[in-house]
């Protein structure tokens, strides 16, 4: 592997013949094709390696949730409490990873430390005790490398023995700093790809698992499981992400939220056959599933509530329930609540939102008794162009022509002004650069279909105002 | 054997049970309209556990089918559970998107009504028997636009029953379409109608013509112009002609009187 470094090729990476053929990392192209001349050399790709590392961070957390990746290739995973399927040992477990990097045909130095900064010195020198390090796994800079090693300084274990402070007072806190890391005398934690789950619950198959029905009876064992640790908690999962991890690597994830929190298996696993159901390509068991994970990353308070004596209906359980079910099924952004907006431009007072984010309470404007209602109850979001004809300018419109019908108008009210908001343009408050007015008209037409039209600009505004359908009264 | 062994052994708790349905169906829960000229010729009023289907009777009349069906179930007694609004976003471009002022202007509460917007007519129909089979909606409607042929007799006939089952009141708009066979109880036809005007010529309250095409109970089908009235959320009849000389016969004030006030 080659790349440019400071104007001349030099060698980013090597594979164990060149390495044996006397080349090694940082040696110039120039100077490793006089040695090897006929050198396969391919140039290095940052981005393909970030997502290989990424794709086994993926793979690797089968064995922890907290893996991070560690560039340029290095991959860290905090394996504390998480050995005991491998009966509480941690070289079976790096046994286990080694052979399944080997299927992929990938090598590994795999290293075990007490803490990240001793597991990626020992990795990167292939060392198995921390004192037989060099100074450099330090990785304090060449200055400080070779000022150590002037000092007859060559390994960790020389360092390791004598006193910190003029090693402080010499070359830094940082540098003793990051001797007692790799000494394993101060543990400093990962930092997570993904933010650790609440709880975490995972079931491994000695057999993989080929058949969707099996997949889906494990979850539901696992959502069990997951269910009695909420209730521990007093807590409801408000997300709830399966992640099934095939035998050859390959790796699908479900997730799906919920409106409200919850902690019932029957109603979880309701809402991943929906997500199951709902996949755009379905699940793909290929060589079967060995690992099927559950992971709930967000969780409130969900105390226990006491069934009444009568068989009551809880209406608010039931929408809940059904808003989460089509959200899963049609996406969040398809099931929506009315939510009211501080406007009076009549397309922009009201939005709509998702129910599963929650209703606030409104108090629409009621109408008044003695009248009609003043506002349609069909709007077009955008209004609609139509060819209006009218007595006089800045009068009433006498016909209008809309989806290729006429109608004429045999009623009508209005008008209705409602001002541009100025105040959202530049300049908006000089005058005639507020944007044009409306002026909206209740008619009815010959037929008795009543409609919401308005003429866009006055005439003192604009030459030739143009007319639109904005909605259709009932 | 003996008759009275034939007897003992016939199973009699199947006859009642068929019995008791026939029996259910003179008992179910009707919804009156409000208007009494209608309301006396359907006997009291739509099945509430039921399936109805509201045609426009033209193009530009979907939404007058739209807003009937909304208006229905608005005379239901107003409860926690949920108005659910299924349609598709075919339906959304062409007749535009509810206006939660203009739905409180017609004397409903628009916070009761959820939004169930789908991409396809399928989507739709299975949003909506899920709606209907679970007890958080009072009413289901579901709004179509053109001919569909997934609006079928099995289709209807599955939110039919489900209706039934939990008593929910489940409407069917059908815009631009032809009434083809289905299991609904009533089928309607609706258009708009010439409002009474009010005074200053002003466009009046919402006005229907609607015409009863089909009736599973037997009522033979007719024609009736209401008008819905938001202050007492019920309709009331109109008469045909559309004048302003409406004939006030009741002594208490009708909106009618309360109008020209």
């Amino acid at each position: 592997m080659v790349e440019k470094q400071r104007g001349a090729m030099r060698l980013t990476a090597c594979d164990p013949a060149a390495h044996a053929l006397g080349l090694s990392t940082g040696m110039a192209l120039a100077d490793a094709r006089a040695r090897v001349p006929d050198l396969a050399v391919f140039d290095h790709d940052a981005k393909a390696d970030l997502s290989l590392l990424s794709w086994l961070a993926d793979g690797c957390e089968r064995y922890s949730p907290a893996c991070m990746i560690d560039p340029p290739v290095g991959l860290l995973i905090d394996i504390t409490g998480c050995t005991y399927r491998f009966g509480d040992d941690e070289v079976r477990l790096a046994k286990d990873l080694k052979r399944r990097l080997r299927r992929h045909g990938l090598t590994g130095q795999i290293a075990l430390g007490s803490t990240p900064d001793s597991a990626r010195a020992k990795a990167r020198y292939g060392k198995s005790a921390i004192n037989a390090l060099p100074v450099e796994a330090l990785d304090a800079g060449a200055k400080v490398h070779q000022a150590l090693r002037r000092a007859g300084l060559k390994t960790l274990r020389d360092l390791a023995c004598r006193p910190r402070k003029a090693f402080a007072a010499r070359f830094g806190k940082a540098t003793v700093v990051k001797l007692a890391r790799l000494l394993e005398e101060e543990d400093p934690r990962i930092i997570p790809r993904r933010h650790l789950p609440i709880i975490s619950v995972t079931q491994n198959f000695a057999e993989p698992l080929l058949r969707t029905n099996d997949v889906l009876a494990s979850i539901e064992a696992l959502a069990g499981d997951a269910a009695a640790q909420l209730n521990n908690r007093s807590q409801g999962g408000r997300r709830f992400e399966v992640t099934l991890f095939r035998s050859d690597g390959h790796i699908a994830r479900l997730a799906v939220d919920t409106g409200t929190p919850t902690r019932d298996p029957a109603l979880l696993m309701w809402l991943i056959r929906e997500r199951i159901d709902a996949l755009s390509d379905p699940l793909d068991p290929g060589f079967g599933y060995d690992l099927i994970q559950l992971n709930v990353p967000t969780a409130d308070i969900l105390l226990p509530s006491q069934a009444g004596l009568e068989a009551k209906v809880d209406r608010s359980a039931q929408t809940a329930a059904l808003i989460d079910r089509l959200s899963v099924r049609l996406g969040s952004d398809r099931v929506r609540y009315f939510e009211e907006r501080n406007s009076h431009i009549p397309e922009r007072a009201v939005v709509e939102c998702a129910a599963q984010v929650g209703q606030t309470p409104h108090n629409w404007p009621k109408a008044a008794d003695a009248e009609p209602p003043m506002r349609p109850f069909r709007l077009f979001e955008t209004p609609q162009r139509v060819e209006a004809l009218a007595s006089i300018p800045d009068g009433p419109p006498r016909q209008f022509r809309w989806r290729k019908s006429l109608h004429h108008i045999v009623a009508y009210e209005g008008p209705e002004r409602i001002a541009a908001e100025w105040w959202r343009r530049k300049a908006g408050h000089e005058h005639g650069k507020g944007g044009p007015t409306r002026d909206y008209y209740r008619v009815e037409d010959s037929e008795g279909r009543r409609f919401w039209l308005f003429r866009h600009g006055l005439y003192s505004e604009t030459d030739a105002p143009i007319w639109y359908l904005h909605g259709l009264f009932a | 054997m003996n008759i009275k062994s034939i007897l003992s052994m016939t199973d009699f708790s199947a006859l009642r049970s068929n019995w008791n349905q026939y029996q259910s169906s003179e008992s179910q829960s009707l919804l009156p309209i409000g208007a009494p000229g209608v309301d006396k010729r359907l006997r009291g009023g739509i099945i509430q556990a039921g399936l109805h289907e509201f045609f426009g009777a033209a193009k530009a009349d979907s939404h007058a089918a739209a807003a009937f069906a909304l208006l229905l179930a608005w005379r239901l007694p107003e409860s926690d559970a949920g108005i659910f609004w299924i349609s598709g976003d075919k339906e959304r471009r062409t007749s535009g998107r509810l206006y939660p002022y203009g739905l409180s202007a017609m004397g409903g509460n628009p916070s009761r009504i959820l939004l169930v917007q789908t991409a396809d007519l399928r989507d739709a129909l299975r949003a909506a028997a899920d709606a209907i089979r679970s007890k958080a909606a009072s009413a289901v409607i579901l709004e179509t636009h053109g001919n569909a042929r997934l609006v079928d007799l099995t289709s209807t006939r599955r939110l039919a029953l489900a209706a039934a089952e939990t008593g929910v009141l489940a409407l069917l708009v059908r815009g631009d379409a032809v009434p083809m066979p289905s299991a609904a109880s009533t089928r309607w036809r609706i258009c708009s109608a010439p409002s009474v005007l009010l005074p200053g010529n002003t466009p009046g309250l919402p006005t229907f013509n609607i015409s009863l095409l089909r009736h599973r109970g037997g009522t033979a089908p007719f024609e009736a112009r209401v008008t819905w009235d938001h202050a007492t959320r019920s309709f009331f009849d109109t008469p045909l002609s559309g004048g302003l000389s409406a004939p006030v016969t009741n002594t208490e004030a009708g909106p009618q009187q309360r109008f020209r006030a």
